[in-house]
């Protein structure tokens, strides 16, 4: 099954779009629940995005530079069920 | 056997940890997924504070918490139901979805909502105390707060108060080390928060917040001064937080030495080597106390989600005390 990973609601004061800074996990990689899947600037702090599911990262739906809103869908994972 | 080498009673311990943690954890996991609205500060590390404590008080006793508490009420009896259709704002929560994770709690199992106000349950819980005694109610209030809350005024002239009246309260400061993101020997230059005691003229100690058996020890022997009348107690509890101040804080500010350092102190791994090496349960036997309880939570994630949502008509209940009090 194919799951959606969206960009988690990480900003702090102006709800401005979350840069993504650079992918830290490769597409074919197996992924685990809690691994880190990139890093993202908000305004506040350079941070990591966890996984939230196990599977294998399928597609980077958001290139590193891009800078896209909470909720956009980011990455997309095959889920292992 | 006493109480506290009873299996059942040790065992209780561990899965009350475990509980916190994999709620904690899974919380964690509903907000990355956008699942979860507002923010959350979560306690992750810190479970054998709560739970030390809280298996120590009765039922006449209170706790006071703050915007973190969901360990402390997980701790004082909720249940992962009433607290998850709280987070998800549903009126089968425990504060019928108008508290939301920074403001946990059932007064009718003994927790005062959170007060997520910096300090702020520490006045609130001398003044319960006071009323504790002028009815002469043989309960004691546990307030828990950390070490941030050590500078605010609040904290001086509630312990001033409650010493000078002799109240029934155990001041429980989980000393994490840091304020949200400043470091405590920043703010302070007697990091030692239990010795804040001696100069309002009662007692305190330091203990291994990060040890369950250490922690109820000593709220035990907090909690007898307490009811003989002998006046308040201020625990130093040293533990760490293993995620950021909220869901927003990478934590960067947490030195990776300083992290690996806790981890290998972690509460319950500790706790649980501790149940092995006396032969009351085995790796697999915590592995399947793990897995028990994320079932349990994951089941009540499913029920919250279908809880239902307060309408437009409650917007006004609840918000003025009945003329006549019950």
């Amino acid at each position: 099954m194919e799951v959606m990973i969206k960009m988690p609601d990480l900003s702090t004061t102006d709800g401005s779009d979350i840069l993504i800074v650079k992918w830290v996990a490769g597409v074919g990689d197996l992924v685990e629940r809690g691994q880190v899947l990139l890093e993202v600037e908000t305004d506040k702090a350079v941070q990591e995005v966890e996984c939230i599911f196990k599977g294998t990262l399928t597609a980077q739906l958001a290139p590193a530079g891009a800078a896209v809103p909470v909720g956009a869908v980011i990455a997309s994972i095959e889920v292992e069920r | 056997m006493s109480k506290d080498n009873n299996p059942e009673f040790l065992l209780n311990l561990l899965e009350r940890m475990i509980e916190i943690r994999e709620f904690e954890e899974g919380v964690r996991f509903l907000f990355l997924e956008g699942a979860m609205p507002g923010t959350i500060h979560q306690c992750q590390g810190q479970e054998a504070t709560a739970v030390g404590v809280c298996s120590a008080l009765g039922k006449e006793d209170y706790i006071t918490s703050t915007f973190r508490g969901h360990g402390h009420a997980l701790a004082k009896g909720l249940s992962m139901q009433e607290m998850l259709d709280e987070l998800f704002g549903a009126t089968t929560g425990c504060c019928k979805g108008k508290g939301g994770s920074m403001h946990i709690g059932n007064i009718d199992k003994g927790m005062v909502p959170g007060v997520a106000i910096v300090g702020g349950g520490i006045p609130l819980a001398a003044g319960m105390a006071l009323s504790l005694k002028l009815n002469k109610n043989p309960g004691v209030i546990a307030c828990f707060f950390g070490d941030g809350a050590v500078a605010e005024g609040a904290f001086h002239e509630a312990v001033n108060m409650a010493s000078l009246w002799n109240l029934p309260v155990i001041f429980v400061c989980e000393n994490n080390l840091y304020g949200a993101s400043t470091r405590i020997d920043l703010v302070m230059k007697n990091t030692t928060i239990s010795e804040r005691a001696a100069s309002y003229g009662f007692g305190g100690e330091t203990v291994d917040g990060n040890n369950v058996l250490a922690v109820h020890e000593a709220t035990k022997q907090a909690l007898t001064r307490c009811r003989s009348g002998q006046g308040p107690y201020l625990l130093e509890l040293l533990t760490y937080r293993r995620v950021g101040h909220s869901r927003r804080d990478p934590g960067h500010y947490q030195p990776k030495s300083e992290r690996q350092d806790w981890f290998s102190r972690d509460p319950i791994n500790y706790f649980a080597s501790r149940l092995i090496a006396d032969g009351l349960i085995d790796a697999q036997g915590v592995k399947e106390l793990k897995d028990t309880v994320i079932a349990r939570f994951e089941a009540a994630v499913k029920q919250a989600k279908r809880a239902p949502m307060p309408t437009l008509a409650d917007l006004e209940t609840d918000v003025f005390a009945a003329k006549e009090p019950a």
